[in-house]
């Protein structure tokens, strides 16, 4: 290569011809620039852009142009209100984004529920955008505008009041001032006017009991804090009895012992089924409802001889129980009088006559059962509703308004009812959603979802609590406040009503603020205020009432018993799919009810989970499948209300659509059967239990939704490791031994001597989140996973996926038994994501789509999964979800309620618990914007904020002084499969039951 | 190697061939028409394929739910026929490759279809990490490729990353090993046929072949470096394989024994599979004088050494389980056993260890009849044997909350057909395209009393001329 080389470019460089001139314009048009050119390009894109638009819709090109006050795009705007889900009436705040009311969770300083909310609670914004609710007035099944409806309606009205006839307002409990006083305005301008009260499972027989004992109608406040010995017969007061939320706050206060107070209450449940409540209870023992009378009065007895007051006046019949037992409960009783509570959820007025009796043995009312502010939510009365009925029957009502309850559906004999309605001269149903009792009515005037409606709400003397609409009606729908007021006559609006209310009944009652505006305003912003209450203490008990039992409850024969299930506790939740999907917390069934039955009971009749069998009571003979349910009594069939729902039809396709899915629904095209034809009438009476039934295999089998296949810790016998027949994965110990060893019930330490075999792959830093849940105070209520499942997109995947073991819950509540017969004892877990430090989905990934991050959480990159599955494989706690489908809503109204702040995953890819990574961030931009450090506490994730019981902590472990990090170094803290080594970041609570340490105990220190 | 140990055992074929009738005999199946049975054979196996295909297309389009698994168990069909098939490609790479080093004649006989069997199951194999995905669209993504996403790159701890070069390399090498030994046949191929499209692809395929001197050494130096390139791989693929498994922490897959105990189960269950074509083809293709029974006894002999090892293997396990004093590790064993999927252990035991115990006796071993129906029965126990491995591990791990059951959907049922499918229709295709025996190396292995394996080449060239 020598440099007298010469290279040229082309022919003509070669033989001398001049290069071409370096003219940059000389090969395009002079006029045309390259700004010129983008110009045209630019103008002709966009042109073609507008070209292909269609004039934009108009109430879809219009955003709020005028802001509103207070209120950003995209940030969470939260408003105090209060639940209608059930008459309860606990505290809410609302979390409203852009105008869409999106998560319910409990208001931590309202004085009752304090924080927590239930499943069911939490589940109410599914209903608001639910495209089945009724949008507007119906005459006869035909839309109608209100203007015609309420003239309609009022053209019949005015006849009722010039010529005098029946008028009667059929409502579900309400403890709203407005509402009662709304109803009694437009009653009061008839001349025969009754508000009669109706729940399918109502208290009526307690508020019986206390006008015997008292004299007054009345249900005292129950204040379960204050217990130190809780006897219930039957009530499951932290599942579905009353106000379960209030119930299981007070109940957890005695129910955590310390190093330092090595105390707690002593709960003992006497029941037929395993309910909730009897999961959680230091005694159960297995009583028909039928045998709790014999067993109050054999206690009330014992008590008024220990208080040497006169006993019955003649032997009382042999008790169904040891004596001892009575003795020993009487024991405890007596040494906690004045601190103790006995319930009964029984409907007969006999038994909680019993049970004032015993109360006021010990000293309980004014301690316990507080009736200065007495319960004000529940005002069934079955007088009052058989005299309805009889009315109906005899065609001697002229008018009937339904609201808030469906008699056609949860009353017994509806077929004569639709009848009897078939003759009444004017039927309006207000409700929501079409139902029984709307195919019967000849208006339906569907009030507003309660997020749309102002509301108010007494649900003890002297506490008011206020809602207001968060945001407006999706329908045309009408507050019933507002049609009440029309039809009284005198239009006004459901503000006004509810002001109007609080300026009369409520506003007279406190002297602190003088100004009625500001006392309203405040009271709608607080969303409760505490007044005087109006009652003073009822009269004296009077002994007179009670009536000793003289008979001994038939020893043969099972027994039926009605009942409400924690996820659906009545048929007015029919439409809710996470209810349905929410799994039982004890028989973890979901999408169904069904006939629980012992094992013993199945054994003797042939039966096997799923098999359908009859039940026949009396003259009424449903079919369903059953459920085997350890701890059952042997001689009891129970049954769960609120199904067979019409409108579950809906859900026959819920699932994914493909060739080998199965339908949803029962054999009757519903979301399981109605048991309320079960119900009886028995003296007067609205009784949930009955001895005429009889079980009886039909031969045909449906497999029961469950999402637990096994059932216990202890494995199954032939194939349990010899030495090793418990997992020790939950671990319980006694009262008398945790007193004595605070640490005991460990079973043995697997730390492996030396430590880590690696180094630490994650350097610590300033955070790292974890979690401790006590399973002391879990109750099992599954709020959490209702709460999980709003808050993060899970979706609803229908019944015939759950038969494959598919459902998405990423928390779920995990339950063992352990021991049989008399002696079954339930263990509640919550089991989600650990979020290992050393995980093993994280090392099997091929393509890294689940990390660790710097704050110790286990991520999940969704669009980064491609769906191997193996970190579900290789997941030792089972807690991940794989989107098996695309599991859109089946109503795209539905997708209103999503949180925006959560992906909504595509099939083919893994999810799981977050440790709600939305929330640490909100709550971490939240403390930069405010220039302060990050305080325990001011990050609450879903899970942890509305746990009735406070179960749940959450937090930084790095901080010592935070709730979590002390929580962690509890005495009874444990980590699930901590031998692995993957140091999951979630930690539990032993479970202590207050027991002296038995062999039993001792033994099976664990579940 | 002048000694001839050969002249002292029995002759690799029978019926006193000639050279020329070799190359007569094994190109005649190719050169006439297909008969009736390839047909039937043909239309079978393409049925079953495109019930796969369609099953498959609606796998994709609408979801892995189509397949039987839930929350605990999200590997089963799946996985088991994945493993399955890889495992059956072993044998075509222990009889190509390390049977050929190990100069066992015996092997030229049977080497081709084996190995096209090799080829044929892993691009089975192949198919299922990629369908098992639940966006198999992605499936690139396991590639470490430089991308602008970061670059994010692939986590190089994962064992699939490892399977994903593991089954790549193995499919590579195997395809490339298969050509390569094919290259002097296809040579006489197109050396027989007239012209026309069959002489021209195989010219083209046979690249020049000459059968002078020089092109019969470098053929035999590239097989023979080849095969050495091949024999790390019987032993690595299903190492890997097995890793897929042993780097877990679930009890029945956490354990150390898997790769040996993996290989010989694959090498187990490819022989069996070689055992049953082989058997078939023999009958089918006329070619009873080239796979003789001397050749099926030493396959057999060679099934059942391994198959004892898999049997040690179970034994091992049940004794380590017993022995770690690891309760949950105790537990998996004896729920295997007794648990609820008990008959599948038992059907793999029965069929692995108990059933081919039988080919002890010479009486078994050389009724063909009751080797194919052993055979049988070997694949079915290997089959279960990955069932029962990926299966009841996974069903009743840790927490007893999340135990659950496991029911095949009609959708994995037909897409495993669908795969036996895509087997059959390649082996079909493979019968009617190119030798399915060695003819060079058969020749290479025949007493012709020429001596020089070369010699005996170069004249098989001069006979198909």
């Amino acid at each position: 290569m020598s440099a007298s080389l010469t290279y040229w470019r082309s022919l003509s460089e070669r033989d001398g011809e001049p290069a071409p001139a370096l003219d940059p314009t000389a090969s395009r048009p002079a006029d045309f620039s390259r700004r010129r050119f983008l110009e045209a390009t630019g103008f002709t894109l966009s042109a073609l852009a507008a070209a292909g638009c269609r004039p934009a819709r108009e109430e879809l090109a219009l955003p709020s142009v005028t802001g509103v006050a207070g209120q950003i795009p995209g940030r969470n705007r939260i408003c105090a209100a209060t639940c209608a889900a059930c008459p309860a009436a606990c505290g809410l705040l609302v979390t409203t984004r852009d105008g869409r009311p999106l998560k319910l969770e409990g208001m931590p300083e309202h004085p009752l529920s304090r924080g927590g909310l239930c499943a069911v609670g939490q589940a109410q914004p599914l209903g608001l955008y639910d495209s089945l609710r009724l949008t507007g007035p119906l005459q006869r099944g035909q839309p109608i505008s209100w203007r015609d409806a309420d003239q309609k309606i009022l053209d019949v009205l005015q006849q009722l009041r010039e010529a005098g006839g029946a008028v009667r307002v059929l409502t579900g409990s309400t403890c709203s001032p407005s509402l009662r006083r709304m109803i009694g305005r437009f009653l009061g301008t008839f001349s025969d006017g009754r508000h009669v009260v109706f729940d399918s499972l109502g208290c009526s027989a307690i508020l019986g009991a206390h006008e015997q004992t008292h004299g007054v109608r009345m249900l005292p406040r129950y204040r379960f804090e204050n217990a130190r010995a809780i006897v219930s017969l039957g009530t499951d007061f932290l599942g579905t009895w009353l106000s379960p939320v209030e119930f299981a706050r007070g109940w957890r206060q005695g129910r955590i012992p310390t190093t330092d107070r090595p105390e707690m209450s002593y709960h003992v449940q006497l029941e037929g089924r395993m309910s909730l409540t009897g999961t959680k209870a230091d005694r159960r023992l297995r009583v028909l409802p039928d045998e709790y009378a014999l067993i109050l009065g054999h206690l009330a007895a014992d008590l008024a001889n220990r208080a040497g007051l006169p006993g019955p006046s003649a032997p009382l019949p042999a008790l169904p129980v040891a004596a001892d037992e009575i003795t020993a409960l009487a024991d405890r009783l007596w040494d906690a009088r004045g601190a103790s509570l006995v319930l009964s959820d029984s409907d007969d007025v006999q038994v909680q006559v019993l049970v004032n009796d015993v109360n006021h043995l010990l000293d309980n009312y004014g301690a316990t059962l507080d009736t200065a502010r007495p319960d004000q939510r529940w005002q069934s009365d079955d007088d009052s509703l058989s005299r309805l009925l009889a009315e109906l029957r005899n065609g001697k009502v002229a008018a009937l308004f339904v609201a808030g309850t469906d008699p056609l559906h949860n009353l017994p004999q509806s077929a004569d009812l639709a009848e009897a309605l078939g003759n009444v001269g004017l039927v309006v149903s207000l409700a929501r959603w079409l139902d029984a009792t709307t195919t019967a009515a000849q208006f339906i005037c569907p009030e507003h979802h309660p997020l749309e409606d102002w509301t108010d709400a007494e649900p003890i003397s002297g506490l008011v609590s206020y809602s207001q609409p968060m945001l407006a009606p999706l329908g045309q729908t009408r507050s019933i406040l507002e049609s009440l007021a029309a039809w009284s006559g005198q239009p006004a609006t459901a503000y006004d009503i509810v002001r109007d209310t609080c300026r009369q009944q409520v506003f007279s009652r406190q002297s602190q603020i003088a100004d009625f505006t500001a006392f309203w305003d405040q009271a709608v912003q607080t969303g409760f205020v505490e007044v005087e209450p109006v009652t003073g203490g009822p009269p004296a008990f009077n002994p007179e009432a009670v009536q000793w039992p003289t008979t001994a409850p038939a020893t043969d024969g099972p027994r039926l018993a009605v009942h409400a299930n924690v996820g659906m506790p009545d048929s007015r939740h029919a439409h809710n799919a996470w209810l349905h999907e929410l799994p039982d917390p004890i028989t973890k069934g979901t999408w169904d009810n069904y006939a629980c039955i012992s094992p013993a009971l199945a054994l003797a009749q042939g039966l096997a989970d799923g098999d359908i069998a009859t039940v026949t009571a009396g003259d009424v003979r449903i079919e369903l499948p059953v459920c085997i349910q350890p701890g059952q009594h042997d001689r009891l069939v129970s049954v769960a209300l609120g199904y067979g729902v019409p409108g579950t039809e809906r859900f026959a396709h819920i699932g994914p659509d493909w060739f080998e899915a199965r339908s949803g629904v029962g054999e009757n095209g519903l979301v399981g059967v109605n048991a309320a034809p079960l119900l009886t009438w028995s003296d007067g009476r609205l009784s949930s239990t009955r001895s005429d039934v009889q079980l009886a295999k039909t031969g045909r089998h449906r497999p029961l939704a469950t999402t637990q296949e096994h059932h216990s810790l202890t494995l199954p016998a032939n194939t349990a490791p010899h030495g090793a027949p418990v997992r020790d994965i939950v671990q319980e110990t006694t009262l008398a031994a945790f007193a004595q060893n605070p640490h005991g019930g460990t079973p043995h330490a697997h730390h492996v001597a030396g430590g880590e075999l690696w180094p630490a792959d994650h350097p610590p830093g300033d955070e790292k989140w974890g979690m401790v849940i006590d399973l002391n105070a879990c109750t099992g209520c599954s709020a959490c996973v209702v709460a999980c499942q709003v808050e993060n997109n899970i979706p609803v995947v229908g019944r015939d996926e759950v038969v494959r073991q598919r459902e998405m819950h990423w928390l779920r509540i995990d339950r063992y038994y352990a021991g049989d017969g008399d002696d079954v004892r339930v263990a509640h877990q919550p089991m989600l994501c650990q979020h290992c430090d050393n995980a093993p989905c994280e090392t099997v990934c091929p393509v890294l789509a689940t990390v660790h991050s710097a704050d110790g959480l286990n991520q999940q990159a969704y669009n980064r999964c491609v769906g191997t599955r193996y970190c579900a494989n290789n997941c030792p706690y089972k807690v991940r979800r794989f989107n098996w489908f695309d599991y859109p809503h089946d109503d795209a109204l539905e997708n209103l309620a999503l949180n925006p702040d959560v992906t909504v995953r595509m099939r083919g890819i893994m999810e799981k618990c977050s440790l709600c990574v939305q929330r640490i961030q909100e709550g971490r931009h939240e403390a930069r914007r405010l220039g302060i450090p990050l305080a325990d506490g001011a990050i609450q994730i879903a899970c942890q904020q509305s746990c009735p019981a406070q179960a749940i902590s959450f937090g930084n472990l790095r901080d010592a002084t935070s709730a979590v990090a002390a929580a962690r170094t509890s005495e009874r803290s444990f980590r699930v499969l901590e031998e692995l080594g993957v140091e999951p970041a979630v930690a539990y609570l032993r479970i202590v039951r207050n027991a002296e340490a038995t062999d039993t105990h001792a033994e099976a220190a664990h579940v | 190697m002048s000694e001839h140990p050969e002249f002292h055992r029995p002759p690799l074929i029978d019926g006193h061939k000639s050279l020329a009738d070799v190359t007569r005999d094994i190109c005649a199946p190719l050169e006439r028409r297909a008969t009736a049975l390839w047909w039937w054979a043909f239309i079978a196996a393409v049925s079953a394929l495109l019930l796969g295909v369609v099953t498959v297309w609606y796998q994709i389009k609408t979801g892995i739910g189509t397949w039987g698994l839930n929350k605990t168990v999200g590997w089963a069909f799946d996985i088991t026929n994945f493993v399955f098939w890889v495992g059956i490609g072993h044998a075509g790479t222990l009889i190509s490759a390390v049977l050929f080093l190990f100069r066992q004649k015996w092997r030229t006989s049977v080497n081709r279809s084996a190995e096209a069997m090799t080829l044929f199951a892993v691009m089975c194999a192949g198919i299922y990490p990629l369908i098992h995905m639940g966006r198999p669209w992605l499936a690139y993504w396991m590639m470490p490729y430089p991308n602008t996403r970061g670059p994010l790159w692939v986590n190089f701890k994962s064992p699939l990353i490892w399977d994903f070069f593991a089954i790549s390399t193995y499919f590579l090498i195997s395809a490339l090993f298969w050509y390569v030994g094919l290259i002097p046949d296809l040579a006489t191929v197109r050396d027989r046929a007239r012209p026309g499209l069959r002489q021209r692809v195989c010219k083209w395929l046979s690249l020049g072949w000459d059968g002078s001197f020089r092109t019969w050494h470098r053929y035999e130096l590239v097989y023979l470096l080849l095969a050495g390139l091949a024999t790390p791989l019987v032993f690595s693929v299903h190492t890997i394989v097995s890793t897929d498994f042993a780097t877990s922490v679930i009890p029945g897959w956490h354990t150390t024994i898997f790769p040996p105990y993996f290989v010989a189960g694959a090498i187990f269950s490819g022989l069996a599979m070689v055992l049953t074509l082989m058997l078939i083809a023999r009958k089918a293709l006329n070619l009873e004088d080239y796979l003789t029974p001397r050749h099926i006894e030493r396959m057999c002999l060679l099934m059942v050494s391994m198959g004892s090892l898999v049997g040690l293997a179970y034994g091992t396990e049940f004794f380590m389980a017993f022995y770690s004093g690891n309760a949950y590790e105790q537990f998996v064993f004896k729920n295997r056993a007794f648990g609820p999927l008990a008959w599948a252990y038992w059907t793999m035991v029965t069929c692995n260890v108990v059933i081919p115990q039988l080919i002890w006796f010479k009486a078994v071993r050389t009724n063909l009849a009751l080797v194919f129906v052993i055979s049988i029965c070997v694949n079915i126990g290997m089959w279960f044997e990955r069932f029962v491995i990926i299966v009841t591990s996974l069903h009743r791990d840790y927490l007893p909350s999340s135990w659950a059951h496991y029911i095949p959907s009609t959708v994995e049922i037909a897409t495993f057909i669908g795969s036996f499918g895509l087997f059959f229709t390649c082996f079909l295709l493979f019968c009617r395209a190119a030798p399915v025996v060695a003819i060079a190396e058969v020749k290479g292995a025949m007493q012709t009393g020429h001596g020089g394996h070369h010699e005996s080449h170069a004249t098989g060239q001069e006979a198909a001329a």
